[in-house]
């Protein structure tokens, strides 16, 4: 008998999604990643945080191929990411961004902005993309706002449609920098829901944040950053219940605060 | 000899008759301006060699004078075996010369984009060319629409510089209706009135598209 390959919902929960190795990255002579090991798990939902300059960004820009590193090892499954430009893209296929700042694309539509990867990159027909791009639009609450441009909306609607348009492209790991940071505190909550919602939908995520809430509700992994190293590494229950590293701890303290 | 209306009026039917080959020449070299210039600074964005042997291309065309251009392609190309047309040479000379500057035109357009565009379409993974196409071509055009319109309506006001290939433009006719009637007022004065008019009408049209993309910025 013919042994049968799993089926790809049943993989291994266990099995790693990502797996970086000694990462180093210099910009010039600043040294900003060291020694960076760090596992992602399929269904992982870390949470890397630490203070500003900590090198939290660069990590996850090296992961998705936005910048290059100097020196270690990024394995996507079974591809490594390194100097080949193919092997970067097809890495960078696997994963979604969520930036900061949105980066929504000001003069297409939302539901444009959703559907451009989906029809250029992946081919979908017209159609095709528009319901992909409208179910996750859904997903984020947002499907009203499909025709409106991106100045139309609020910050926290337009990150909802940022969200939206890197789950358009299905991609196994989604990752997210300081997505609320730049939103005023009224629409904090609205990306939060659905970063929560998202969460529990089993995507696997890697996000950047200072909000101690969410992590303490979603993540199952926190990773400590401070002067380009991981210092601290724990479960959610671990870091926030004392046993964190002082400099973490100092920080959990500065960031609690508020 | 005073200012004859009725002799002035009179030249309006034979200058307009060159109206076509002026509009045409100013279309075609405003396209071939448009196309190459953005060319150009996409090669130079590029880097390399090819990107610095660009950037050493558009400052030698913004150094030289536009006539210089034409003479060069006119009389100084058929020594090498290359035989152009007057209108040809006229709109190829034009689009070279413009070409230089609607280059920095389109790189302050390009500049002006956040980082973060070129960022999101390449963490969508976009390719090269769609991102070119869909990303950032748009969004330089709505910035370089105010400055484009100008080089568009000094590309309208450079054809008359095609009369020294002989070209039949507005100005090139009405000085051959000066050389037949030696009165130069009055078919240089329609003439100028009838390049001031169109310019007004382009420059009127570029205003439009601007406002229209401006509005489309703020939807
Ligand atoms: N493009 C860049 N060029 C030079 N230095 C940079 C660049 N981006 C970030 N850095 C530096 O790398 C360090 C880490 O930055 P970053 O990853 O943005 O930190 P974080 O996201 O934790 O605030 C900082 O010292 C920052 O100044
Ligand atoms: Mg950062």
């Amino acid at each position: 008998m013919l042994a049968q390959a799993p089926h790809p919902l049943s993989a291994d929960q266990s099995m790693p999604h990502v797996r970086i190795h000694g990462l180093n990255k210099w910009f010039g002579a600043v040294h900003v990643l060291k020694d960076i090991d760090l596992t992602i798990r399929a269904g992982a939902r870390i949470v890397v945080c630490g203070p500003s300059g900590s090198g939290k960004s660069t990590l996850i820009r090296c992961i998705n191929g936005l910048e290059a590193f100097q020196k270690g090892k990024i394995e996507y499954e079974a591809t490594s990411l390194g100097k080949n430009t193919r092997e970067t893209a097809k890495a960078r296929r696997q994963t979604g961004m969520v930036f900061q700042g949105f980066n929504l694309f000001p003069h297409l539509t939302v539901l444009a902005n959703c559907t451009l990867a989906l029809r250029r990159v992946l081919l979908k027909p017209a159609r095709e993309a528009e319901e992909i791009a409208m179910r996750h639009l859904t997903a984020v609450r947002i499907p009203e706002k499909a025709k409106a441009y991106p100045a139309q909306l609020s910050g926290g609607q337009q990150q909802r449609v940022a969200i939206a348009r890197a789950l358009c492209l299905n991609p196994r790991v989604m990752l997210f920098d300081e997505p609320t940071s730049a939103l005023d505190p009224e629409m904090i909550k609205e990306v939060l829901d659905v970063m929560i919602a998202l969460a529990r939908t089993g995507v696997t995520m890697v996000c950047v944040t200072h909000e101690m809430g969410f992590a303490r509700e979603v993540a199952d992994e926190i990773v400590f950053m401070d002067e380009g190293r991981i210092v601290e590494q724990a479960s959610s229950k671990g870091f926030f219940s004392g046993t964190a590293h002082p400099r973490a701890r100092l920080f959990l303290d500065t960031v609690l605060r508020h | 000899m005073g200012f004859n209306l009725d002799f002035a009026l009179s030249t309006i039917p034979t200058i307009m008759e060159a109206l076509g080959t002026t509009l045409l020449a100013t279309v075609l070299s405003c396209l071939g301006a448009s196309a190459l210039g953005f060319t150009l600074e996409m090669i130079r964005r590029g880097g390399g060699a090819p990107g610095l042997a660009v950037r050493f291309l558009i400052d030698f065309i913004r150094s030289t004078p536009v006539l210089a251009w034409l003479y060069f392609l006119y009389f100084v190309m058929p020594f090498y075996g290359i035989r152009l047309g007057a209108m040809t040479v006229g709109i190829l000379g034009l689009s070279l010369y413009y070409s230089g500057y609607l280059a920095e035109v389109f790189k302050a357009g390009i500049d002006a984009i956040p980082k973060g565009q070129q960022e999101a379409a390449r963490a969508l993974s976009l390719n090269r060319r769609d991102t070119v196409v869909f990303v950032i071509a748009p969004q330089m055009l709505r910035n370089v629409a105010a400055p484009l319109g100008n080089y568009l309506v000094s590309i309208l006001k450079a054809t008359p510089y095609l009369a020294i290939l002989a070209v039949p433009e507005m100005l090139g006719r009405a000085f051959d209706i000066a050389s037949e009637t030696y009165r130069y007022a009055e078919p240089l004065t329609v003439a100028g009135i009838l390049f001031l008019g169109l310019a007004l009408i382009v420059a009127y049209g570029v205003k439009r598209v601007e406002q229209r993309l401006l509005a489309a910025g703020r939807r």
